[in-house]
């Protein structure tokens, strides 16, 4: 079982992300199927770092264990040193709500809310009032370049702008990290490249960590450092 | 904070479909609204009905022979008559007056139209016990006797005007074989408390005359008003006694208090009924929302998911549908309300009945309107929060 560690060799302590040995594995019907086999990975705060692979190689399901979404068939799982198989439901709800910030393929977006409103949600579960969410709202879409959209709805809005407004989203709890899950797959190439450009902004800018997932290597190679993963396990490149 | 915006996120969902959610409403709108009426219309009879006897007070009784015959053998020949029920005053200390009366149905007629009215032969302390009042001329005064003089009733003074009469008051109208002439009108009176129902149906004349022109008439009844100082037990007791030692006769002395006991326990009943029946179609509006709510959650599947994703914990969401059932069943019960006090409304004015709204019942039906939300929408809020957020995000 490969043991990969990023990007430094030994151990440590101060990783913010720490995986050691996770395996997934999901039963469907009578049929186990092995989803991750062992993966072993250390992010460090402030890094920009990319998961390649194929459709269907774990990536997704590795992102939700991440994400504090879903829970690891065995292995343990470090946040900021702290193993996260000691939190309770509602403490993980509270670590997605404060710590992560999830940008999604599909933006993922309520299309019955505003914009504004859409950005301001994860503040909602926060007992910040309407007033505050809006003005933190209105800075974080001036951030996206969307300042000028704040009251459309989704539906008015192109994929890109769509995706800024889930990025807005994503950042508007000052997050250390972002998941992004295959962030530019529904876009075209030019706009995706603009959300791109945005992503290292704010990684450079507001140090925000972030993770990418990706099968686009175009996308991978401007990260500072991308691991492959294929049939659960990942390789270092 | 939360809860604020979890309100206004519910009626946000709920106009989002508005089909639905109107639908769910008419249950609950029905639910409350028949509740709210039932309940209303039934403390309103209940306090209709004791109007009655307190507008004649409750210092009255009304006596009969008592129809199974059981205590004394003799009686059977016995009966009440005018003479030994205007003794009453003098042999029992605590009546004060009496009011015996019979009545007799005969056909009456007037410009060549007949029908058939009751008459009612009676004395003149008969207007002060019933507290009447007279729209037109004079009651039956006791120097009438044997006149062929009558007072009508509301329904005889109808009648007459539609049947082409102007002047009432002089006129004469033929019953039995008999001219009358009309002396007064009266005025309407409420019944349902002991007033002979008579009164506003037929006409009233004077004992003896009635009683020559009916000679096998029976007195029906002997209403009585007491004197103040004694109890209703005492002065039943006097009457028995006094009846028995001078014709060997058992009566029956039926007192309000018992009545309006009585009446009373029916009224719960009634009204306990009401409310059941109400109930039911309630319940049938509060699964109705449930299953509103079970679609919703259905619906929304992805959204939970992305407000999981977004921090949302179990209990946020739970409550976010709860809010939502809560909502809605709280919109559904104030319509309900207005729309159960409209149709009390509608139904006091065509039984002439005095409309009052019963706070205690709105209030009840905004708390039962919340407390239906919480239960049916419990269940469908819990599935919602019980869903997997991987699941739910992959959900379309």
């Amino acid at each position: 079982m490969p043991d990969f560690q990023y990007p430094t060799n030994s151990r440590v302590m101060n990783n913010m992300i720490s995986l050691v040995n996770i395996t997934k594995t999901y039963e469907i019907g009578p049929v186990q199927v092995e989803i991750l086999k062992g993966v072993n990975l250390n992010i460090e705060a402030g890094e920009l770092i990319s998961i390649v692979g194929q459709s269907g190689c774990g990536k997704s399901t590795l992102m939700n264990i991440i994400g504090l979404l879903d829970t690891p068939t065995s292995g343990s799982y470090s946040l900021d040193g702290r193993p996260v198989a000691d939190f309770s439901d509602n403490k993980l709800s509270e670590i997605r709500n404060r710590k992560i910030g999830f940008v999604f393929q599909q933006f993922n977006l309520l299309s019955r809310l505003t914009a504004l409103q859409n950005v301001g949600l994860p503040l909602v579960y926060r007992g910040i009032s309407e007033s505050k969410r809006n003005k933190a709202g209105m800075q974080v879409l001036e951030k996206v370049g969307m300042l000028n959209r704040a009251l459309h709805r989704p539906t008015e809005l192109s994929g890109g702008q769509q995706q800024r407004v889930a990025i807005a989203r994503a950042i508007v709890g000052k997050p250390a990290i972002i998941l992004a899950d295959e962030p530019t797959g529904a876009l075209d190439t030019k706009v995706g490249q603009e959300i791109m450009d945005l992503f290292i902004r704010l990684n450079q800018d507001e140090k925000i960590t972030l993770i990418l997932i990706t099968h686009d290597m175009e996308i991978a190679k401007q990260c500072s450092g991308y691991v492959r993963m294929q049939d659960g396990i990942l390789h270092k490149n | 904070m939360i809860i604020r915006s979890n309100i206004i996120e519910a009626v946000n969902s709920l106009t989002g479909a508005k089909q639905r959610s109107i639908l769910a409403l008419i249950g609950i709108i029905v639910g409350i609204g028949s509740v709210i009426a039932m309940v209303s219309v039934g403390s309103i009879v209940q306090k209709e009905a004791l109007q009655k006897f307190l507008e004649m007070g409750t210092d009255i009784v009304m006596i009969s022979k008592k129809s199974t015959d059981t205590g004394y053998r003799k009686s059977k020949n016995q009966e009440i008559t005018l003479e030994n029920a205007l003794n009453l005053p003098a042999q029992c200390p605590g009546v004060r007056i009496v009011a015996p009366f019979f009545s007799k149905y005969e056909t009456f007629k007037f410009n060549g139209k007949k029908s058939t009215i009751p008459a009612l032969g009676i004395t003149s302390s008969f207007q002060s016990i019933n507290k009447l009042t007279l729209k037109q001329g004079r009651f039956l005064h006791s120097l009438d006797e044997n006149m062929l003089y009558c007072v009508i009733g509301e329904k005889v003074e109808k009648k007459l005007l539609s049947l082409g009469a102007t002047k009432l008051v002089g006129s004469r109208i033929l019953f039995k074989d008999k001219y009358f002439t009309i002396i007064g009108i009266l005025q309407r009176v409420s019944l349902g408390g002991m007033r002979p129902f008579e009164i506003n149906e037929g006409i009233m004349a004077p004992f003896s005359t009635l009683k020559r022109i009916f000679p096998d008439a029976k007195i029906k009844q002997v209403m009585a008003r007491l004197n103040s100082g004694f109890g209703i037990l005492e002065v039943k007791e006097q009457i028995q006694s006094y009846y028995k030692r001078h014709n060997r006769l058992a009566v029956t002395v039926r007192s309000p208090e018992a009545l309006i006991g009585q009446m009373k326990k029916q009224m719960r009943l009634f009204t306990l009924l009401l409310g059941t029946i109400g109930s039911i179609s309630l319940i049938v509006g509060g699964i109705g929302v449930m299953n509103v709510m079970l679609v919703s959650v259905t619906e929304r599947t992805r959204e939970i998911g992305i407000r999981r994703a977004l921090g949302a914990r179990k209990g946020d969401i739970q409550f976010q549908f709860l809010v939502e059932s809560i909502v809605l069943c709280f919109i559904g019960g104030i319509i309900g309300i207005g729309i159960g006090v409209g149709a009390t409304y509608i139904i006091c004015y065509y039984a002439h009945w005095q409309f009052f709204i019963e706070y205690a019942s709105v209030a009840i039906g905004v708390g039962v309107a919340i407390s239906v939300g919480i239960f049916f929408g419990f269940y469908p809020a819990r599935q919602a929060a019980r869903l997997n957020p991987i699941m739910a995000l992959r959900s379309d």
